[in-house]
């Protein structure tokens, strides 16, 4: 009996669930820092964790010291990674934010009841990118949505209570699929390790019964198109720190389980039909997300739309890796993509939360003039939208790149042109947000408002979240040469 | 003969029951007969010779989840109105196309189930043969507190999750839980106190025995953890136990001293034995009871607020 592998990966999962613990115990109101200091353990326990995936390749470690199928494995390989390095780099920003945002005077319930949903959130979302058993994925997913769904009712208004209401009902019928599939693939093989899974499982009919099962569930965590419908009013009436935990981190790790699923446990079934049929899901993702994001007249519904839209670009890599010239490529940006759109979605989230803080309402039309007040909350929203867009030099242009050289080196031009026409849709749906934020405000308007001051903090999360883009657009070495640690053997 | 015959009348009796939880138009009908269902599902489990599962749904399938949709369904009553609140029912024409899809899942299901070919070797198999470095006698413990125990100290922190949503709903719908209580005070069935003299502390015995004979036979935190929820809700409803909007530092720690304590001795094992959530050497027999020991606190009593609807309990003798 032997552990195997780093300690820091059962920490990521321990320290943030007790810190959770521990101020569900005392108290937010007579603990302020503990927050903080269980974010910055938890920083140093996934740090660690990277930088031994990076030095000595992927980690395996095993709960209690039994192997697999007996036992539990946590396993992190480059993608996982760089999944948790990016939840860090949120959770980070994002407990930095909610401090000065819950602690102003008017949110004291709310502060006592965020802290330890997120927490408790924030260990199961490593939990689910470090899981390598199929039960205890299911486990880490129902605590992901059971903590999601409360961050999105905590104001308690009649429109985010209905959201969430609506959110849970779709989300417990979505674990109930996985779950369905989950046993399905027991009874088939024996065990539930999902590279055991993978090699036992084949490709007939009850595995593809279970996949299909399995894959449904995922998307509609994930809110891929057709099964979205539930996504817009969620994040759009949550309040701003959960806003952006849940359009950066939990979407996405419905996504990332579908890449990790498809090309771990059932590389066998990944067929042309197949990766057509998931690709073809996300590509309407892409095009239906972004051209409803053009339709909206609230900051926030065009950023959750734009959500809904970007959680298309990373299944495009399964219609593509099946093509040899295509996958290698379209691996980096595919991975790289869900990195990219995190932090953007993030920073784009809290830079609409201070908006929405100091005016009071986050309606298109009544942006007007607000640049001057809020220059850097502006600014901010304006780089995560340009990386959203695909321009250089960020790591959103980096990560569309890799999988639109990808698409063209593999001769796959239809999924080429999602890309480029994605693309244009974000630049549509961005600019005409900017564009209303920086107009003059119109001299006839009546006496404004004043908008409210923003604790300095505030202001400076947004813009440092836009930057980390940026500098993962400048600087994408490192991240790349972690994401081939343990790169799937499925690709091309 | 007999057997296959009781078996038969199982699957009938599951199948007409869930049709008519379904198909019922009145609320209140469908959930008696859900409750219904929930029993004849534990006798099933025990029928498959899982007496573990059967235990649990009994408790916490049919017992307690069915409290909580009465109280639900009471909740849903129009304040000062005697009436019945129906949901509008469904049309015909979308009751039609959820059967049909719901009749084709079950019929992909059924198939892909009737096409497995048993593996050849498995992850329960292996916990049989492997039972004896566990630590414990039952093989379902070893399951859940040793070999899979990361699982066990997830799924309490669900219930803790699924606590602190209830709370953030439940005070601006303001109507939860299961409605005016009586004062114990005042008047109740002469018999009440009597009755409960004698079932509060056999329940409290019966939880204790399960709770202690988890570790060689069925029995365990979970159901012990059911049986003291089911003594709360007992309580609650007799008014000993009123709702309160705080939640006191006492019932803090049964929340979640329990999942600490779980968590610290899984730490600990990266020190004292081979690994997070390992046993030192020859103490995992004790540790195991006492890990035990504070989740069914962990799981009694977000069981029993979350019936009462309320943020925390206070006693109120009479």
């Amino acid at each position: 009996m032997a552990a195997g592998g780093a300690l820091s990966l059962p920490l990521a999962f321990l320290l943030p669930l007790l810190t959770a613990l521990v101020v569900f115990l005392l108290g937010a109101r007579r603990a302020p820092w503990l927050p903080g200091i269980g974010a910055l353990a938890t920083v140093a326990a996934v740090a660690d964790a990277v930088r031994h995936v990076a030095a000595h390749g992927p980690q395996a470690y095993h709960l209690g010291g039994w192997m697999p199928p007996l036992g539990v494995e946590l396993y992190a390989d480059g993608l996982a990674a760089l999944m948790l390095a990016m939840t860090a780099a949120v959770g980070l920003a994002v407990t930095a934010y909610a401090g000065p945002y819950l602690h102003d005077g008017h949110h004291h319930q709310e502060a006592e009841r965020f802290w330890p949903l997120w927490l408790v959130q924030w260990a199961a979302l490593n939990g689910t990118f470090l899981a390598a058993d199929l039960f205890n994925l299911y486990i880490m997913l129902e605590l992901v949505t059971l903590t999601a769904v409360p961050l999105v009712a905590i104001t308690g208004d009649r429109a985010s209570l209905g959201a969430a209401m609506r959110y849970l009902l779709l989300a417990l019928l979505a674990s109930l699929a996985y779950l369905l599939g989950v046993a399905l693939l027991y009874g088939g093989t024996g065990t539930l390790h999902l590279r055991q899974v993978g090699e036992l499982v084949g490709a007939g009919g009850p595995a593809a019964v279970a996949a299909a099962l399995i894959t449904a569930g995922l998307l509609l965590k994930g809110a891929i198109f057709p099964l979205h419908t539930w996504l817009v009013p969620a994040h759009s009436n949550a309040p701003a720190p959960a806003s952006a935990v849940l359009s950066a981190l939990v979407v996405q790790a419905g996504v990332y389980l579908v890449l990790r699923l498809w090309l771990w446990t059932f590389p066998a079934l990944l067929s042309p039909a197949v990766g057509w049929l998931l690709g073809g899901l996300g590509a309407a993702s892409v095009l239906y997300g972004s051209l409803q994001a053009l339709r909206q007249s609230r900051l926030k519904p065009v950023i959750a739309y734009s959500t809904v839209a970007q959680l298309g670009y990373p299944l495009l890599l399964l219609p593509l890796a099946a093509v040899p010239a295509a996958a290698a490529q379209a691996w980096q940006g595919a991975a790289y993509y869900i990195v990219a759109h995190g932090l953007a979605k993030a920073g784009a989230f809290l830079a609409a939360g201070n908006i929405r803080y100091s005016l009071g309402h986050d309606r298109l039309a009544g942006l007007r003039g607000i640049a001057p007040e809020l220059s850097v909350s502006v600014l901010a929203l304006g780089l995560a939208f340009v990386s959203l867009m695909g321009l250089p030099p960020t790591a959103g242009f980096l990560a569309k790149w890799q999988l639109l050289s990808g698409a063209l080196g593999g001769g796959q031009w239809p999924w080429a042109a999602v890309i480029v026409l994605g693309g244009l849709l974000a630049a549509g749906y961005g600019l005409r947000v900017l564009a209303m934020a920086l107009a003059a405000a119109p001299s006839d308007e009546p006496v404004r408002r004043p908008p409210q001051r923003l604790p300095r903090r505030m202001v400076a999360v947004p813009l440092l979240l836009a930057l980390a883009v940026y500098l993962l657009g400048v600087s994408a070495v490192p991240a790349l040469r972690l994401l081939e640690q343990g790169a799937p053997e499925a690709l091309g | 003969m007999i057997d296959r015959a009781f078996d038969l009348l199982l699957i009938g009796g599951m199948l007409g029951l869930a049709v008519q939880v379904v198909a019922s138009r009145a609320l209140f009908r469908s959930v008696v007969l859900f409750i219904a269902l929930g029993l004849l599902m534990a006798v099933v489990w025990a029928r498959l010779a899982a007496p573990d599962l059967a235990l649990a749904e009994a408790a916490i399938g049919a017992g307690l989840t069915g409290a909580l949709l009465l109280a639900a369904y009471r909740a849903l009553q129009p304040a000062g109105e005697a009436g019945d609140a129906e949901p509008a029912a469904l049309p015909r024409r979308w009751a039609l196309v959820a059967a049909v899809l719901s009749g084709a899942l079950v019929a992909a299901i059924g198939w892909a189930v009737l096409g497995l070919e048993p593996p050849a070797a498995s992850a329960g198999r292996e916990a049989l043969a492997r039972l004896g470095e566990s630590g414990v006698k039952s093989p379902i413990t070893a399951v859940l507190l040793s070999f899979r125990a990361v699982d066990t100290l997830a799924e309490v922190v669900v219930l803790f999750a699924a606590f602190l949503g209830a709370r953030v709903v439940a005070e601006p719908l303001g109507r939860a839980g299961p409605g005016p209580r009586p004062d114990p005070a005042g008047g109740e069935p002469v018999l009440m106190p009597l009755l409960l003299r004698v079932t509060v502390p056999m329940g409290v015995l019966v939880a204790g025995y399960l709770l202690w004979s988890g570790g060689h036979q069925p029995g365990g935190a979970f159901q012990a953890g059911a049986v003291l929820a089911a003594l709360g809700v007992l309580l609650r409803l007799t008014g000993r136990l009123q709702p309160v909007a705080e939640t006191s530092p006492a019932e803090r720690l049964a929340l979640v001293g329990g999942i600490v304590l779980f968590s610290a001795i899984g730490l600990a094992g990266a020190g004292m034995a081979s690994a997070v959530l390992a046993y030192p050497e020859g103490w995992a027999y004790t540790l195991i009871l006492l890990i035990e020991t504070g989740l069914t606190l962990a799981i009694a009593l977000p069981l029993t607020l979350l019936f009462s609807g309320s943020a925390g309990l206070r006693w109120r003798g009479r």
